[in-house]
């Protein structure tokens, strides 16, 4: 079994070359200076990113990996930087943050962006920059959003903070250009920028009034390439490889933690230099995570987990009758609520997010779960010992079916989303009759016949044994002791397959606990989290600032957050290729 | 001025100067069927799963053939309708990397290229992942020519699809290419949405005329600036981001086409009612929004905004359950099941989706269009992504042609390709019909077999 063999690897995503070239060049502790390609100047910084024993992370689990290459990683070594539009959350936090002083922001921002196409998935994200692109239809509903957002903005009065004056209308458009120019581009605008914005106002000045003037500039620069793209150009540079510059960077930045725009503040720092180092970065970066608008990094495991998914929620009214009417949002704000506190506490790690015996609930998701729970529409924590962090929550129901639990699915997910592995496609010609679910044949057995087929076995042994511990929770997450045949349920288990999790389980507690401990889990974290944040799949060039985040991770016993704030220390973040100009 | 759409309108007020007596001068005129003037118009139309290709024909016969249980719906049509039965995908003959799954490219035959890498963690061997195909579908690529052709039609195309509205490799069948790019294009999926994007049967009259001047200014104001922008950054891009910023370009030339051209009156081109509305995402209520986008799609040919439309009754792999004919279990999981009543509840689930398509036949037989109604001047695709569900049978597919297609087939016919064609051959005809003969292949070589089918043109 080829396949299997090189799915232990774990680099799921990877070309088979990948792997091996990430492990070679990223086995070395890594200790340097923060070199600017761009000024020459060695900056400190640097080595604080790489403390502890590198080799741990990445490398270990690469057969046949010899040759460390420290060098390899002692030039910065960023990867691509793709042109990132923005996803459609990001749109719609960063017109949110745009206009935060128009009266009904958030209802007008839902309504006028409710009709944007869902992005083309990947790898379970929908922010890969590869598919981010604008084409006609996306660019016909920015068109309309903006009509609408420009309308509403143009009639409040926190828009534009001077007063035009009779006869020298310009002089106040000329400002309010700049200025609104400068917190949508993210950068102040350039001359010639500015200019053609003010030749805008001037037509709408003369053919109507101020007010159009406004709603004109607003209209464009929501359509303009500088707000709907992450653009960035890079300090100048003669090499390969520069850094972007401080505005780039603070973009960099409040997309990584806030999912939006930079504020004035962080533009402002960027302005006074204080993001020209790796520490300045990092202090801001520990800000930023205190900032309210943190809360929107619930993105990441909305994606990941799939409860973006359950959008599209429907489940059979016969087979579960009377479900709350808003419990895909319930769901969604369960799991909101169990991350953001892990990220928000100190001591919030990986591990919690499997195992704890938790998890959030307001009356109505506490009453639907069966717990004693808060009253009330807020949510709070509710204890229960049945509860596995993550693995107890929605992430099972964006799996199942309408009708009943998946087994597959649910072991598919841990497999290829919290494991990183790549499982082959399933066979195309196999006569399947498993029959029906009925009274004596539980989803259990009869996927335990489907195991006896030599052509299935060797794909569902990597799936149905990580399934079956969740069957003590059903498609629409309640805790049972019978399945969907009434027959008693039984959630043990034995792992198989995994770099270091494998083992006998009685359920869903054990296997959480195993999960916690990986170095596969762990790493797949990073990997998973590497992909969502820069907006691309990992490449060989990433070799280096993956191996330095799995090596921190593991050896620093980093939170969460900490985490994140390591992500602000790679070279993927710090760095970026140089564009070569055309001509 | 009712009859007009806001599109219409708008390109009218920015062309024209708003003529109002030219657009209001379009009237009746005699009906003659197939007007060999009136545009050529396409629209595909997909239902998944694949079905029971031994239950598709009671009997065989080129012209004497019997329809089987769940294509009986279509015996009223029967001699406007080309069956075109075990065409040959061929994807086999990509090697190991550079296809996915049945599913995923069968439901790329409209795109009939290779599969690229990086979207989904399932793969094949190496460790490989399954990504979108690389280059456009037909329905983009013959709509491109259309627009090139024929600067007055708005969209490219259309796409539509009922059901989910989340976009992954399963369920996006409409793709922009060029080939050797991943780029699908997600469709819509909220009929309500998508009738207002394109039309608006708004009243006329001296206010609304100066609203909509001044709304157009301003739109075209943003798109010259827009433009001026695009341009400058593409030369400050790398090349792989150039290429975004020129789609994005394409996007707003698109836009602009929408604004600035001039109107094409017809009969046909009228509002209508679309109901009560309900939860596009229901998946109770799929007849109710697949019959919405049959309307949009019919008004938009009628319109003439379009001439190529992807319809999709839901992605591939669609684990849609249809309670409506008592079935309890989703159709995919169904279809992977080869037990007799398994098949027996595929039988039922395309005799219920051939039903609701012979609704778009009658809307389209119902619209006036040019000298005839717009059923003359449609060619209607019907296809799946797969032959058989259980066994994901790629060599079985059956293609059924429907519309009078200004009488360019030779239709009422049952021909059977045994493999010796394949689907990509069909695509080609499907060029050929919208009057592109120079098309001698589309898509990727290796999934070619005759070059066009043979024997089918009147």
């Amino acid at each position: 079994m080829q396949v299997l063999q090189a799915m232990l690897r774990g680099f799921g995503g990877l070309a088979p070359g990948a792997a091996l070239a990430l492990s070679v060049a990223c086995s070395g502790s890594v200790e340097m200076a923060y070199e600017d390609p761009a000024e020459g100047t060695p900056s400190a910084g640097r080595g604080q990113s790489a403390a502890g024993d590198a080799g741990s992370g990445a490398s270990g689990q690469v057969a046949g990996a010899g040759g460390t290459t420290a060098a390899a990683c002692a030039a910065p070594n960023p990867g691509s930087a793709p042109l990132r539009r923005l996803s459609n959350a990001e749109y719609r936090n960063t017109v949110r943050d745009l206009f935060a002083d128009v009266t009904d922001i958030a209802s007008l921002v839902s309504e006028a962006t409710s009709e944007f196409p869902a992005e083309s998935e990947s790898l379970g994200f929908r922010n890969s920059a590869q598919f981010l692109t604008v084409q006609t239809l996306v660019a016909e509903k920015y068109m309309a959003a903006a009509e609408r957002l420009a309308e509403a903005a143009a009639l409040s009065p926190e828009v534009v903070s001077c007063t035009p004056e009779a006869g020298d209308e310009m002089t106040c458009a000329r400002s309010f250009i700049r200025d609104f120019g400068q917190r949508a581009y993210r950068r102040p605008l350039s001359d010639e920028e500015a200019t053609r914005y003010e030749a805008q106002f001037q037509q709408a000045l003369a053919e109507y009034d101020f007010a159009t003037g406004v709603e004109w500039t607003i209209f464009s620069v929501l359509q303009s390439p500088a707000f709907l793209y992450r653009v960035e150009r890079g300090r100048p540079s003669d090499g390969a490889t520069t850094r972007p510059t401080p505005y780039e960077t603070a973009t960099r930045l409040s997309y990584l933690f806030w999912q939006s725009q930079p504020d004035a503040a962080l533009l402002a720092a960027a302005a006074a230099g204080e993001l020209d180092t790796p520490a300045g970065i990092e202090e801001h970066a520990r800000e930023m995570l205190g900032d309210p608008r943190a809360e929107r990094l619930v993105q990441y495991f909305d994606e990941w987990l799939d409860l973006d998914r359950l959008e599209d929620f429907s489940r059979d009214p016969e087979v579960f009758p009377d479900l709350p009417a808003d419990l895909p949002v319930l769901y969604r704000d369960e799991s909101k609520h169990f991350v953001l506190s892990l990220l928000k506490r100190p001591d919030g790690r990986l591990n919690e997010l499997f195992t704890a015996p938790y998890t959030y609930a307001n009356a109505t998701l506490a009453e639907f779960y069966g717990l004693d729970g808060p009253s009330g529409s807020s949510f709070a924590r509710v204890d229960d010992p049945r509860r596995s962090g993550i693995l107890t929550q929605a992430m099972l129901v964006a799996q199942d079916k309408p009708y009943r639990t998946s087994i597959v699915r649910r072991g598919l997910k841990v497999r290829t989303g919290l494991l990183c592995q790549t499982v082959p496609a399933p066979p195309n010609d196999v006569e399947l009759e498993l029959g029906e679910i009925t009274a004596g044949l539980s989803q259990r057995d009869r996927l335990a016949q489907h195991r006896e087929n030599p052509t299935c076995r060797g794909c569902h042994e990597l799936l149905d044994p990580l399934g079956i511990v969740f069957e003590g929770f059903d498609a629409v997450g309640r805790y049972r002791t019978r399945d969907e045949a009434d027959e008693p349920i039984d959630t043990s288990s034995e792992i198989s397959q995994t770099r270091d999790a494998n083992g006998a389980v009685a359920g869903v507690r054990e296997l959480g606990v195993l999960l916690g401990q990986s170095s596969e889990v762990r790493d797949c974290y990073v990997t998973q989290s590497f992909r969502f944040f820069f907006g691309r799949e990992e490449e060989p060039a990433d070799a280096c600032s993956l191996s330095a985040l799995k090596a921190r991770f593991a050896s620093e016993d980093l939170s969460l957050s900490e985490l994140l704030v390591a992500f602000t220390q790679t070279d993927a973040f710090l760095y970026r290729p140089t564009l070569e100009v055309s001509p | 001025m009712k009859r007009l759409s806001r599109r219409t309108l708008l390109r009218g007020a920015s062309g024209l100067g708003l003529s109002l007596p030219f657009l209001q001068s379009l009237g009746p005129r005699a009906a003659r069927a197939q007007d060999a003037s009136a545009p050529r118009r396409i629209l595909f139309c997909f239902q998944a799963n694949g079905d029971q290709p031994s239950a598709r024909f009671a009997a065989a016969g080129e012209t004497s053939f019997e329809l089987g249980e769940f294509l009986a719906p279509l015996e009223p049509y029967r001699e406007d309708l080309l069956f075109l039965n075990n065409l040959d995908r061929r994807f086999y003959e990509l090697p190991e990397g550079e296809r996915s799954d049945n599913h995923q490219q069968g439901g790329s035959s409209l795109a009939p290229w290779p599969s690229g890498e990086g979207s989904f963690p399932i793969g094949g061997e190496d460790d490989r992942t399954i990504g979108y195909v690389e280059g456009p579908s037909a329905d983009y690529a013959i709509g491109e020519r259309v627009v090139a052709a024929n600067p007055g039609v708005a969209y490219r195309h259309l796409v539509y699809r009922v059901g989910d509205r989340n976009n992954d490799i399963w369920n996006l069948h409409g793709h922009a290419g060029p080939a050797g790019e991943q780029n699908p294009v997600p469709p819509e999926t909220d009929p309500y949405a998508a009738y207002t994007r394109i039309f608006d049967f708004g009243e006329g009259g001296a206010d609304a005329e100066a609203l909509l001047r001044k709304r157009l200014a301003k739109r075209q104001s943003a798109l010259d600036l827009v433009n001026v922008e695009l341009a400058a950054l593409e030369s400050r891009v790398s090349a792989d981001d150039r290429r975004k910023i020129q789609q994005h370009a394409d996007a707003l030339r698109d836009i602009e086409r929408t604004l600035s051209d001039v109107p094409v009156g017809n009969l046909g081109c009228a509002a209508f009612e679309l109901g009560e509305e309900v939860d596009p995402y229901r998946q109770d209520d799929h007849v109710v929004v697949g019959e919405l986008f049959f309307k949009i799609s019919t008004l938009a040919f009628a319109c003439d905004l379009s001439r190529s439309i992807n319809f999709n009754w839901s992605g591939n792999t669609s684990n849609r359950v249809y309670r409506n004919l008592g079935l309890d279990v989703g159709h995919h999981d169904i279809s992977h099941m080869s037990e007799d009543t398994a098949f027996a509840d595929i039988r039922k689930v395309h005799h219920h989706l051939w039903t609701q398509n012979t609704k778009l036949y009658e809307l389209l037989k119902a619209t006036p269009d040019g000298e005839g109604t717009l059923w003359d001047h449609t060619l209607v695709v019907h296809w799946n992504e797969l032959g058989q569900g259980d066994s994901h049978s790629i060599d079985d597919a059956l293609v059924v042609l429907a519309g009078g297609a200004h009488g360019y087939f030779r239709r009422g016919r049952l021909v059977d390709y045994d493999n010796e064609t394949s689907f990509s051959d069909m695509l080609v005809t499907c060029f050929h019909y919208m009057g592109f003969d120079d098309v001698e292949g589309f898509g990727d070589a290796r999934l070619r077999l005759k070059g066009s089918l043979a024997d089918v043109t009147a």
